[in-house]
């Protein structure tokens, strides 16, 4: 690669040096170093508490640094506030996008000062024209009158980067830009990104998919304690050489072994149907892990949804054992009868975030820890202290606010909160989205665990290796249908792709 | 509280590990309440010879009771996330329901029984548009409130009523050691409130609710159900209130005790400020009852306009919450 051999004599777009920032006397930094070079995508990488999102708000302006500087072309700058770092070209977009989504898309874009206007008039012309041509620039056809609320998420992206862009960012700080997107618009959104760096936009690229970053990526640098362990190209990186040094330890196996899997059917799923689900049938075996895989939209998180009694279904019946719930039973009822649902959306759906972690895992648990309508504390520090326990939840107390903890430990949350009902089925839609490689360990081998003592985990993953990894057994589902059912230990990421895709199965039936 | 379990110090989940702030150290920690001190230093150095003797003391307390008593109402319904607008006017529905049976002839506890069962039904109404017909709360209970007033006005034949029994009035103007019984009442209707939305599982339904209703739905907890159960208590509550504003003021009209919405918001806006989660809460919204009624007896005692009054009230809660709200910017 020909950006590679000019970078030793190339002066970074931006550089950190050794950036030290404590709260509260703990070092969140404690000199991290940092170099991104124009036209270059670097990623930066670490697990959560690494120090990567506190790095960034230095780098654009949010909290001082403590000690250490900030050059921006070789010369040294001190960014006081958010402003001045965007006047210096530095723009981040954060994992909640900016957009307002009651306004159009053109105001969107020229959000702020930069609305053309005369004499407080706005010029409307001017204002379509300039929106036009950032969206130009990355190759979107976002009709501009349209309120940004209305736009797909891979779009409303689009137009935070088309914002970015009319400040004239020479750096583009993106966090986990990939978490709401399906795959076809992850492609388009590389495919943007693969262009900016090419107009010699440096590109600063915060994810927890590792896969991604070594598609995507030139370079990376992998943070942990809040120290700079290691920069390099990433032609020159290994997959598990990164995780080791993010983790600090050898990577080991990621999967733990399999179990064995029981002969005794715990759920039996006939003729289903539902809202994207058509006609769903299957069992799973008590102590199984049975993952279940397929494109966003594919209808996997509704089945789990429906299974676990949060949403309405039109037909079928669910079986946990010998015991037929009855239709549409609520999540209360689908409690009782032993199934529990993680859902895909943490911070919406998992955990109130403004309350303590005390309060958020009673709340599944209210009628074990009550007697006539009157809650017993001390019942609910026996769980909670046991969760927390259990699942090695790393907080300061059980009435910190589950706000403030890592995406990691919500998530571990959230399980406490449903592992304290002792459910026969745990249903789990994306286990481990936005938590870092150590917890994710953490959560396969919990997940297994529960799976040897006689649980049956079901799972959504949109990741395949996951799937394959954790799983006993996988389905994948097409258009509302299961569309393909493999072993495990007998998959292949492409012919889960095909399945995906609806494919494997008309093929055969062609042939 | 004695348990098996390991008391080691550096154990992370020990509910030790932060001591928990005791209410007082809360309080005092809160602007609001700051404010409320401040109030009741400034009277007492304008007029110390009137403004903390027990006569005045007295008159504040019997002055803010019924207002007390429509906040709890109102804090019910805020910690589930919603507002009632209909709060006052239902309670001047269930005042002049019971007073106009009481004047029809009816004993007197059939006619309160009466109309609590009104306040009751109205909240009901409330919870059912809210919870279950997925109308905002503001356009549901902006539709009972002026339904209620309508009705109201029908009940009492747009006149006011009076006459009621001495037995009736006793209720509001009668005293018991030297206290109003409004006061007793009113305390007895916060305990009840406090402990409810403390200790039952009613009350931790509630506040989840209040706190993300999709994750208590993902939860287990019946959403709907919460939040008609607290529209419900809420108008049993008002109507309990309005019997007693009927009771002390020996009459009943379709529009009284009016002022008692906007100050009912007010006081539960005030005493979220009051705890660190910012939820509506019973001992805050008491906090904020008590600065409305400092206010207003001080300001009356030094002879202050009552227009003006209502200027510096909201005056007093803007800056209440101001000053909370920075505070929470500067965690």
């Amino acid at each position: 690669m020909t950006a590679t051999d000019q970078t030793g004599t190339m002066t970074p777009a931006l550089e950190a040096r050794d950036i030290v920032k404590r709260f509260d006397g703990v070092h969140a930094l404690n000199g991290a170093q940092l170099s991104v070079r124009p036209g270059e995508i670097h990623a930066l990488l670490g697990e959560n508490g690494a120090g990567k999102s506190t790095l960034i708000k230095v780098l654009t302006g949010v909290y001082p640094p403590d000690a250490g500087t900030l050059w921006r072309n070789g010369e040294e700058v001190e960014f006081h506030n958010v402003r001045v770092a965007n006047r210096a070209g530095i723009v981040a977009l954060y994992q909640e996008l900016s957009i307002v989504p009651t306004i159009s898309v053109a105001e969107n874009i020229l959000l702020g000062e930069q609305i053309p206007s005369r004499g407080g008039v706005v010029q409307w012309r001017a204002l379509r024209r300039r929106a036009r041509e950032q969206l130009d620039r990355l190759h979107q056809r976002i009709s501009l009158s349209r309120l940004a609320g209305e736009l797909s998420p891979v779009q409303q992206t689009m137009v935070a980067f088309a914002r970015a862009l009319a400040t004239d960012a020479r750096v583009l700080i993106l966090d986990e830009p990939t978490a709401s997107l399906t795959d076809t618009e992850i492609t388009e959104l590389f495919s943007v990104l693969r262009s900016l760096r090419d107009e010699g936009v440096a590109i600063l690229y915060v994810s927890h998919r590792l896969e991604e970053v070594f598609e995507l990526c030139d370079r990376l640098t992998v943070m942990r304690n809040g120290e700079t362990i290691v920069t390099k190209d990433v032609a020159d990186s290994h997959i598990d050489e990164v995780i080791s040094s993010m983790v600090g330890r050898s990577a080991g196996e990621l999967y733990p072994d399999r179990t064995t899997v029981t002969d005794e059917v715990a759920l039996t799923v006939a003729d289903l149907d539902g809202r994207r689900v058509k006609d769903v049938s299957f069992t799973a075996h008590k102590g199984e892990v049975l993952g279940i895989g397929g494109l966003a939209g594919s209808g996997r998180s509704e089945l789990l949804r429906i299974l676990s009694g949060a949403q309405k279904h039109i037909a079928g019946t669910i079986r946990v054992g010998d015991k037929t719930l009855p239709h549409s039973p609520g999540v209360g009822r689908a409690l009782d009868a032993g199934i529990a649902l993680v859902p895909e959306e943490r911070r919406t759906q998992g955990v109130i975030l403004g309350s303590t972690i005390r309060d958020n895992i009673a709340l599944a648990n209210i009628p074990a820890v009550s007697s006539f309508g009157v809650v017993d504390g001390a019942r609910i520090s026996d769980i909670v202290h046991k969760g927390m326990a259990d699942l090695k939840i790393k907080a300061r107390s059980q009435r910190q606010p589950v706000g403030e903890l890592s995406g990691g430990n919500q998530q571990k949350v959230v399980l406490a909160k449903m592992l304290a009902r002792k459910p026969k089925i745990l249903l789990m839609d994306e286990p481990t989205r936005g938590i870092d490689v150590g917890t994710k360990a953490e959560i396969y081998r919990l997940i297994r665990e529960l799976a040897a003592g006689g649980t049956t985990v079901i799972a959504v993953s949109s990741e395949l290796p996951e799937l394959i990894g954790m799983s006993d057994r996988v389905l994948i589902m097409h258009e509302g249908r299961i569309s393909g059912e493999v072993r495990a230990d007998e998959a292949d990421e492409e012919v889960l792709l095909a399945y995906c895709y609806g494919k494997a199965d008309s093929d055969d039936h062609d042939a | 509280m004695t348990t098996t379990r390991n008391p080691g110090l550096e154990d992370p989940t020990d509910v030790r590990a932060i001591p928990r702030r005791s209410m007082g150290q809360t309080l005092l920690a809160s602007g609001t309440v700051m404010a409320l001190v401040v109030l009741i230093i400034f009277f007492f150095a304008m007029r110390p010879d009137v403004f903390l003797g027990f006569t005045n003391v007295r008159n504040i307390l019997y002055q803010v009771a019924i207002l007390a008593i429509i906040s709890g109402a109102q804090t019910i319904v805020m910690v589930v996330g919603d507002f009632d607008l209909s709060v006052a006017a239902t309670s001047a529905l269930a005042g002049a329901v019971a007073s106009s049976m009481m004047l029809g002839g009816t004993p007197v506890p059939v006619a309160i029984l009466v109309g609590l069962a009104v306040g009751l039904l109205v909240g009901l109404v409330n919870g059912v548009l809210v919870a279950y017909l997925n109308l905002s709360a503001f356009v549901a209970t902006l539709a009972t409130l002026t339904s209620v007033t309508g009705l109201a006005f029908l009940v009492t034949e747009g006149t006011t009523l009076f006459k009621m029994p001495a037995e009736f009035n006793n209720l509001g103007q009668g005293r018991f050691l030297q206290i109003p019984l409004p006061v007793f009442i009113a305390t007895a209707i916060s305990l009840i409130l406090w402990a409810l939305l403390r200790y039952t599982t009613l009350g931790r339904r509630w506040y989840a609710t209040g706190g993300n209703a999709e994750v208590s739905r993902l939860s287990g907890v019946n959403v709907r159900l919460a939040r008609l159960l607290a529209f419900t208590v809420a108008g049993l509550v008002s109507a309990i209130g309005g019997i007693l504003l009927a009771a002390r003021l020996g009459s009943a009209s379709a529009v009284q005790g009016e002022d008692n919405l906007l100050f009912s918001v007010a006081a539960v806006f005030l005493g979220m400020t009051v705890v660190r989660s910012g939820a509506a809460n019973i001992v805050g919204t008491l906090v904020g009852v008590a600065i409305i009624g400092v206010m207003s007896n001080g300001l009356n005692i030094l002879g202050v306009n009552s227009y003006v009054q209502q200027v510096v009230t909201g005056l007093i809660i803007i800056a209440a919450v101001t000053l909370s709200s920075l505070k929470t910017r500067e965690r």
